[in-house]
């Protein structure tokens, strides 16, 4: 019997030696102080919606109102008619869309090359693209924002990248810094070293060509991994705030749903419209909690193997 | 607006002499990312630590999974707004619960005081469920026979934990302590959405809860100074580079080698 299917038998108490007082067997204090923990979870939450719903006066009242007396639906219709909240949407889900379709089909090609291929340097190659992983973001920042702003011929610049503002004003600002992902490339190449040669070899005897290869065997194998890296990479990016804040600043056009629900703040005043920016708030991010909550086993076992690169 | 590469001189150490020597403002961003940092990372974890043991003890630990995952998914940005009207002086939900058990009213993010540590609370919060994700599956792959022969030898629960749980927990342990070192100096979403309706401004009340990030945005893009920035980007990677490769020391020095 394997560890896991031991562990397992364990767990459901199947195994009969349950002895042990570290599984299944709260005390009921245990639970007490891990629902107080897990209401200070949801509180903010629970508060957000409602207070999207009050009007002014129900807001700031002391003790809080959870149930307001009459829905404020409105303050949601005031939101959409002064925010261009799905211009927002759409911008992040252009960005996040793309940069996660790029990151899977490089990070798979890259993998399978790596993992399944030998040439010159291709350990050096590998190396250098793990060593790309411990350098954070921020530091290809600025140059990065030159390099959007020069690229030649794009958005008015000459040959020498001169002259116009380059890819600033255009989705590909956004998506282009974060197209290829170290990360990626050695989750897949990991996952590919486990698929035996001889599969391979098999079927290039039957006279299948490197691409039928990678597309009907390689990539059907390796869909749990693809799928982790992918939605890894859409949640990483939707959320981010740090790049679409500096393209958007020139940009305004490009704003993403993390800038605008920061610049709620400025489109409407932080004291007297509160009710409206909790509102905004709600908006922007309950459908997409709803929707990654379900994706919880991807994203966790993304951030587990994310760990592998120490 | 910005200089082109042709036109730019070559300036030696001068941008980095600069930050070290002149800029009052860096330096306090520096003290501030190193408090915050300092704070947000060990508490969490034993925190986190804490917390997956209690989920990891409950028959149905899935549900705990879920409520303790969501601030993990939802947008730092947003997180800091919703906080930011939790941290109300007059009406917050945080002074109304203070006031309940007793204790007076804060201007939290109002004074300078307090701000850092409202920003520091805020963090704990959203970073404990994904530290706790990942503990808990460090934890379900220690086999429950070790706690069985523990047990059969009269091991306490407490000598459990210490003896068998945590040294094995070592690689999950170090794992959220690197990553929270790494991103915690990083801090950026927070501070922005939390201190300041423009981001200009951010990093207020006197520059109480500036830190390195967004000092480097600042210089760059509403100061225009990128030499300068650029700078400020090393020393913020040597910093997070040296502290890495201590942590890894520091726990293989403990014995169970990680990874």
């Amino acid at each position: 019997m394997s560890v896991k299917a031991h562990v397992d038998a364990k767990r459901t108490g199947k195994g009969r030696f349950y002895t042990s007082a570290e599984l299944g067997s709260a005390r009921p204090v245990e639970t007490v102080i891990l629902v107080l923990l897990g209401l200070t979870m949801l509180l903010p939450f629970a508060w957000l919606v409602s207070s999207a719903l009050k009007t002014r006066a129900e807001l700031v009242k002391v003790p809080p109102i959870w149930i307001p007396e009459v829905p404020q639906w409105q303050n949601f219709i005031a939101v959409f008619r002064e925010v261009p909240l799905l211009r927002f949407y759409f911008n992040s889900f252009v960005t996040a869309g793309g940069i996660t379709l790029s990151v899977m089909i490089t990070s798979a090609m890259a993998g399978f090359a790596l993992a399944k291929y030998k040439f010159k340097g291709r350990d050096l190659v590998f190396q250098g693209i793990l060593a790309t992983m411990m350098l954070p973001a921020f530091i290809f920042v600025i140059p990065v924002y030159y390099m959007m702003k020069r690229v030649p011929f794009a958005g008015g610049n000459n040959w020498l990248g001169v002259g116009g503002f380059g890819l600033l004003h255009s989705h590909l600002s956004l998506i282009l810094p974060f197209a290829v992902s170290g990360w990626g490339i050695f989750l897949m190449r990991q996952f590919m070293i486990g698929i035996p040669d001889d599969l391979l070899d098999a079927a290039r005897i039957d006279g299948a060509s490197e691409a039928y290869l990678f597309f009907r065997i390689i990539l059907p194998l390796t869909k749990p991994a693809l799928a982790t890296v992918g939605i890894f990479t859409f949640i990483t990016h939707w959320n981010n705030l740090f790049w679409p804040l500096i393209i958007s600043t020139s940009a305004p056009e490009l704003t993403t749903l993390t800038v605008g629900l920061k610049m709620l703040s400025m489109s409407f005043d932080p004291n007297r419209n509160a009710h409206l920016i909790l509102a905004g708030l709600t908006v922007g991010i309950l459908p997409v909690v709803i929707l990654f909550a379900s994706l919880q086993g991807y994203y966790v076992k993304g951030m587990v193997m994310s760990g592998l690169k120490e | 607006m910005l200089t082109s590469p042709l036109d730019a001189k070559y300036v030696g150490w001068s941008n980095y002499s600069y930050i070290f020597t002149k800029d009052k403002v860096f330096l306090k961003a520096l003290g501030n990312t190193f408090i915050y940092a300092m704070s947000v990372v060990p508490i969490s974890v034993v925190l986190s630590i804490f917390l997956a043991v209690l989920v990891y003890r409950q028959k149905r630990s899935s549900i705990w999974r879920l409520i303790f995952f969501l601030p993990t998914i939802t947008t730092p940005v947003a997180i800091g707004m919703v906080w930011m009207y939790l941290y109300r002086p007059n009406y917050g939900l945080i002074n109304t619960i203070l006031n309940l058990f007793g204790f007076k009213s804060l201007d939290w993010l109002n004074n300078p005081k307090t701000a850092l540590l409202s920003i520091i609370i805020t963090a704990i919060w959203a970073n404990i469920g994904a530290n706790m994700l990942i503990l808990y599956a460090g934890l379900k792959d220690i086999p429950t026979s070790y706690y069985e022969a523990a047990a059969v030898d009269g091991a306490s629960g407490w000598v459990r934990f210490s003896k068998i749980t945590l040294p094995l927990l070592k690689p999950a342990i170090l794992f959220v302590v690197v990553t929270g070192m790494i991103s915690s100096w990083q801090v950026f979403d927070f501070i922005v959405a939390m201190t300041a309706p423009t981001l200009g401004r951010a990093g207020g009340p006197i520059n109480s809860t500036m830190t390195m990030v967004l000092y480097m945005y600042q210089t760059a893009f509403e100061y225009m100074y990128m030499g300068r920035a650029c700078a400020m980007a090393y020393v913020l990677l040597i910093i997070i580079m040296a502290l890495s490769l201590i942590l890894l020391r520091m726990f293989r020095r403990g014995g169970v080698v990680s990874y």
